[in-house]
């Protein structure tokens, strides 16, 4: 249970809007980011509140990334548009599986989170690189591989060694022999730009 | 239209992307609405039309999700950090029918059922695109 204070506001709560109106204002404390909770990647799970409710007003950057300028990150945005953003020590990197910023691309796609600077810049409290949740149907297995079609269009399924399955809303295993063709199939997971595939990380069917 | 806070319904909520995108997702299209956008506020109701509940008939899972069309807002909060986002409707989904029983749970307390999508921007401003999946409360 999260403490409060007397206004019934976490005090996790308070800290964390404190830390990130310095962050803000201030443009040098950019480690603020990581007041939304970026830095495990299942805190949406966890038992502690993973987001400050009262950070009602994040950031989100979408796009491909045109350049990589020290800790800056250049966004062209799909829609048009570009954005700026700024890495900082704390912030939460995903790339296939948890990560470090080095992992990072030119050309890779991003979904970024995080806090506007002063300086127009949005300092990144997490970024997902390349990654994808898929709405498709298994149209072929092999050993490495699945062939999945999305919409109208075939996307090549790489299998990793730690790809996970999940049967009918059950937890995740290993074990991928259950998978069937003409199932649905949830997609979790990291396109590659280099030939159009994606790196399944969690595969999920139905029934 | 504000935001609610009205309890409509509650279950699973997972993203999807739709609008100008990259990778996979850039022919996902505006949605069953014709303006979704990943970068937007945005989400998917199995019952945005009698054609789109047709496709998801969350109603197999036992779930008679009301119809809630194109332009309709809800307020959409996270069971349990209470993180909240305002939505606009603006396409058909999820599937429903296809993960019928499938929960999610954090603090021991688990909501069954897809129930709603949402854009990566409205997923993430509530949880961690990695997690996929999270359990939550629908208001209107």
């Amino acid at each position: 249970m999260n403490a409060r204070n007397t206004t019934g506001v976490p005090a996790e709560g308070m800290r964390r809007r404190r830390f990130l109106t310095t962050a803000a204002l201030g443009g040098a404390t950019i480690v603020g980011a990581s007041a939304l909770g970026g830095l495990d990647a299942d805190a949406a799970f966890a038992a502690e509140p993973s987001l400050d409710p009262a950070i009602a007003k994040s950031s989100f950057v979408e796009g491909r990334i045109t350049g990589i300028t020290g800790s800056v990150l250049e966004v062209a945005g799909s829609g048009g548009g570009h954005a700026r953003v700024q890495m900082t020590h704390v912030t939460s990197v995903w790339k296939v599986r948890p990560a470090t910023a080095e992992v990072i691309e030119v050309g890779d796609g991003l979904y970024a989170r995080g806090v506007p600077m002063p300086d127009g810049t949005v300092a990144a409290d997490a970024v997902w690189v390349n990654i994808v949740n898929l709405d498709t149907t298994i149209r072929g297995i092999a050993r490495n591989r699945v062939h999945l079609a999305h919409g109208q269009h075939e996307v090549v399924g790489n299998i990793l060694t730690d790809t996970g399955a999940s049967y009918a809303g059950r937890g995740l295993t290993s074990d991928l022999s259950r998978l069937r063709i003409g199932q649905s199939a949830q997609v979790l997971g990291a396109w590659r730009p280099s030939d159009d595939s994606v790196d399944v990380v969690r595969i999920s069917v139905g029934h | 239209m504000a935001c609610g806070s009205t309890s409509l319904w509650a279950g699973e909520t997972s993203w999807f992307c739709c609008g100008n995108s990259w990778g996979p997702c850039g022919s996902a299209g505006g949605g069953a609405c014709g303006n979704c956008q990943s970068s937007a506020h945005h989400g998917a109701w199995p019952n945005a039309s009698a054609n789109c509940f047709s496709i998801t008939r969350p109603d197999l899972c036992g779930e008679n999700i009301p119809r809630r069309g194109c332009g309709s807002v809800m307020n959409v909060r996270h069971q349990c950090s209470g993180a909240t986002v305002c939505i606009t409707i603006t396409d058909c989904g999820p599937r429903t029918k296809d993960w019928c029983g499938e929960a999610t749970c954090c603090n021991g307390a688990c909501r069954t059922n897809r129930v709603l999508d949402l854009t990566p921007a409205a997923f993430s401003a509530i949880g961690n695109l990695s997690s996929g999946k999270l359990p939550v409360y629908i208001y209107e």
